[in-house]
């Protein structure tokens, strides 16, 4: 019971322009990895069938069913083994057809033409098909724009919701960060070529909503301490609040990373994608609401004294 | 003495007593009758198995058909009017305009003032020469687009209902999009062949001779030992079915179809049998439309249009049998059988509904029956855009292994707490397992469908959710550090971790609610499941953890808890 709190004096502000500086070259490597190696969408977004199939015999190869969807005219193939399983996840195009509509009638054919050669040539495995994702290339490129939309509305709601309840200073900190964390972990996606696929954006996400909880934390203190320490400085007020929460911020990072990690290592199947994209917001999330967020308030403040 | 501590324990109890009560339907089956929560957290597909279907609703073809068949009913209507109009046709490419051709050119005015006064849905305009272009209103374009989707719902929804889906959801996906989601499923082939095939209108007069039905019926079950439903028996197998094994105990060509119930998702569909004649020879081929239309009090009523063909013998048809009863049956399910009240020679029908009932429910009704039977086929061409199958073993193994990643992930979070704040940490631990409960219990009121990320989202509830209590205790740490006594620290703690809580929280929701506005399916559930937990954390964090300290500290006179 008697355990001393411990209190920390880190001058987070005073080094932010080394900190800032770490962040606007990661901002800047991550927006160059995307657009050389652009990302790896799954058929959620680039359309195209998957196929997820268990066979009772050990006897079928990754090689053997890439031949089958090559011989059956299906471009692009990719088979994918799960571990020691016997269990494969097939992946290719729909063939294009001279119109719209034609692909999309290919696209509802491809999936029975897959199966029945499967059920024909590997019968004595024992093929069960477990799993078919099959999405055209409308819903695509719908799904990429209703993304985009829905990025730009959170980001939006969180500007104005953050400008009413604490000050209009507080705010461009708060959005630049969440745009920093998600172009970082934008990023990371594209530098392993990890598959973006819907699970992966609902993480993406998430993450603007929860990395953010930091640093409302952090304003919120910051907010409080305005009022009981009117004769320092802002950037003394900042470091102080900062270095006030940092233990709960680190604390609720591996509270929430543990519930992450255990999804990551044990669920498996698409909610690993949701989980190894989360646990790299987490990072940066804690990261940008201790080095980047607040002290960023700083600068709006100067900026809008320069102008007065 | 904290205030109103007594109230606040109460209101705890009384909390967890009607969570309780309204989840247990999951866990425990209780008589349906007898119970007050009936809810049940459903499994979405990707947990119980089945299949997953978008598709693209051809609206464009199905306006410019219905915008044809307007203007050749103008142009026949201004022929009555004894003007020259000859001839209409589309403007290529468009769906909402047309030309109109006439050969007297002085009859410019006259034919203006004809379609301004029947046509309010058309506008004029551009008139050159001996033509008239027209197009329709955009509210008139829109209405037949909802129709036309509308229509292939109920069409799709009809079926579906053939193939035994238990829980089919088929909804209206943006304005030219149908999703379907058929759980318990896996021939997705099968499915589709069924959707697209085409349905059977038929009028057939009701048979008044006298025979016992429901006690034929009866019989006829008990012989060969079958039911609706039983052992995944089909309508149309069943009705195959009894009246084989009737056949000889009924008038000679009449059978027994059954009346449909309110209820389309319900196996149980009709127990109204209905014995018809099947010799009349006019089905949906005849029919031109229906609409719903009122009548001469305002009620609701149906009005069908028949063409010429179909007129006449719907003229002599109902002129020889006044009286008796003539039901509409669609693919073999009776929708209404109304009495007739006379010879009805020109071609046009009402269904009449029975009175005595509000008029909201006889529109409803109006609206089915004339849906029904503008749905005899597909509206509209309908495209596969999305097809996703799920099939049952995979399902099982994916729970499986969620529940076990979220219990490792619960447990890994108490040790973590209880470890780092002792006895504030098993607080919130109880907070948590309470919030499991209270996010269960909302899930189950709003009638949300429970998916894979859904459980994910249950999972990241956790995590986020603990945060409110680590935002306390470290308050409580600070107060105490700066030498307030216990009593003190803890309340401190509380009222001023508040704002924060509040404010970070309102944002995570903020950025689920747009999750959900604008995700689909997984994502949506992902969205569903955190909103509802973040709710829910903020009364087990700030309240329920809160009313056990007080608890402690003023009933039981305990001095300090370890933190």
């Amino acid at each position: 019971m008697n355990r001393k709190m411990k209190t920390y004096n880190f001058n987070f502000v005073g080094n932010f322009k080394v900190f800032g500086g770490i962040s606007l070259v990661a901002f800047l490597i991550a927006c160059a990895i995307i657009v050389k190696n652009g990302f790896n969408y799954g058929i959620d977004f680039a359309g195209g069938t998957e196929m997820q199939v268990k066979f009772s015999q050990d006897t079928v190869s990754a090689g053997d069913l890439r031949k089958l969807v090559d011989e059956m005219g299906f471009k692009n193939s990719q088979v994918q083994r799960f571990g020691e399983d016997t269990e494969f996840l097939i992946r290719f195009e729909t063939p294009e057809g001279a119109s719209e509509s034609e692909t999309n009638a290919k696209l509802a054919s491809t999936i029975s033409i897959m199966t029945e050669a499967l059920n024909t040539r590997f019968q004595a495995a024992g093929p069960e098909v477990r799993r078919v994702d099959s999405v055209g290339p409308q819903v695509g490129s719908q799904l990429k724009r209703n993304s985009i939309l829905a990025g730009i509305y959170s980001l939006l709601i969180i500007l104005i919701y953050i400008a009413m309840r604490f000050d209009f200073k507080y705010a461009p900190g708060a959005v630049i960060c969440l745009f920093h964390d998600s172009v970082l972990v934008l990023g990371i996606l594209s530098l392993f070529g990890h598959e973006v696929n819907i699970q992966v954006l609902a993480a993406v996400l998430t993450l603007i909503g929860y990395s953010l909880n930091d640093t409302i934390v952090t304003f919120d203190r910051i907010r409080e301490n305005e009022l009981g320490m009117r004769d320092s400085n802002t950037e003394k007020i900042i470091n102080t609040s900062i270095n006030e929460v940092l233990v709960r911020s680190v604390v609720t990072v591996l509270t929430t990373a543990l519930a992450v990690g255990s999804l990551y290592v044990f669920a498996g199947g698409a909610i690993k994608d949701f989980a190894f994209t989360m646990l790299w917001g987490l990072l940066f999330g804690v990261y940008s609401s201790i080095y980047v967020a607040s002290p960023l308030i700083l600068l709006t403040e100067k900026m809008r004294f320069k102008k007065a | 003495m904290s205030s109103g501590l007594n109230a606040r324990i109460a209101t705890i109890v009384l909390v967890f007593l009607v969570c309780l009560l309204i989840i247990s339907p999951n866990f425990i089956s209780f008589s349906k009758d007898h119970f007050l929560s009936k809810s049940k957290l459903r499994y979405g597909l990707d947990i119980q198995g089945g299949i997953h279907l978008v598709m693209g609703v051809d609206v464009n073809e199905a306006l410019r058909q219905n915008l044809l068949r307007t203007g050749e009913g103008l142009v026949r209507h201004a022929k009555t009017e004894a003007l020259s109009a000859t001839d209409i046709k589309l403007k290529t490419g468009s769906t909402n305009e047309m030309v109109l051709t006439y050969t007297k050119a002085e009859e410019k005015g006259a034919i203006t003032d004809f379609i301004t006064k029947y046509y309010s849905n058309l506008f004029i305009t551009d008139s050159e020469g001996q033509t008239i272009s027209l197009q329709s209103s955009d509210v008139y374009t829109e209405q037949t687009k909802k129709e036309v989707v509308d229509q292939a719902i109920e069409t799709i929804r009809n079926r579906i209902d053939e193939f035994g889906v238990s829980e089919p959801s088929i909804t209206a996906q943006g304005s030219d999009r149908i999703l379907m989601q058929l759980p318990g499923i896996d021939d997705a082939a099968r499915a589709k062949e069924l959707i697209n095939k085409t349905a059977r209108l038929e009028f057939m007069l009701v048979d008044n001779t006298e025979v016992n039905l429901p006690a034929l019926i009866q019989d006829a079950e008990k012989a060969g030992n079958y039911k609706l439903g039983q052992n995944g028996l089909k309508y149309s197998e069943y009705i195959r079915r009894l009246n084989a094994d009737l056949a000889s105990k009924l008038p000679p060509k009449t059978h027994i179809l059954f009346g449909k119930q309110e209820n389309v998702e319900s196996l149980e569909m009709g127990r109204i049998p209905y014995l018809l004649r099947s010799d009349t020879g006019l089905g949906g081929d005849s029919l031109r439309n229906a609409r719903i239309s009122t009548g001469e009090f305002n009620e609701p009523e149906v009005n069908l249009t028949f063409n010429p063909e179909g007129a006449q013998k719907f003229a002599d048809l109902t002129g020889n049998n006044i009286g008796r009863q003539l039901a509409i049956v669609l693919d073999d399910m009776v929708y209404s059988a109304p009495s007739l009240q006379g010879r009805i020679p020109d071609g046009n029908a009402r269904i009449t509904l029975g009175g005595g009932r509000d008029y909201n429910q006889m529109f409803e009704e109006a609206k089915t029956i004339s849906m029904a039977l503008r749905a005899g086929a597909l509206p509209a061409r309908l495209e596969q855009l999305e097809e996703r199958t799920v099939g049952p073993s995979l399902g099982a193994d994916s729970i499986s292994a969620g529940l076990k990643a979220s219990y490792i992930g619960a447990a890994l979070i108490f040790i973590f707490m209880i470890f780092y704040y002792r006895t504030f940490g098993l607080l919130a631990c109880f907070g948590l397992c309470v919030n499991i409960l209270m996010l269960l219990t909302g899930l189950t009121m709003i009638d949300a469908t429970l998916t894979l990320p859904g459980i994910a989202g249950i999972a990241l509830t956790l995590g986020i959710a603990v945060d409110a209590n680590v935002i306390i205790n470290e308050r409580i740490k600070e107060e105490l550090a700066r030498g307030a006594n216990f009593q003190a620290a803890v309340r401190e703690g509380y009222e001023k971790a508040f704002s924060a809580i509040m404010d970070s929280n309102i944002t995570t929701i903020a950025t689920c609610l747009v999750l959900i506005y604008f995700g689909s399916g997984p994502v949506r559930g992902f969205g569903v499941t955190l909103t509802v937990g973040l709710i829910t954390s903020m009364f087990t964090a700030i309240f329920f953890t809160r009313t056990i300290v007080d608890t402690l500290l003023y009933k039981f006179k305990v001095n300090k808890i370890s933190i």
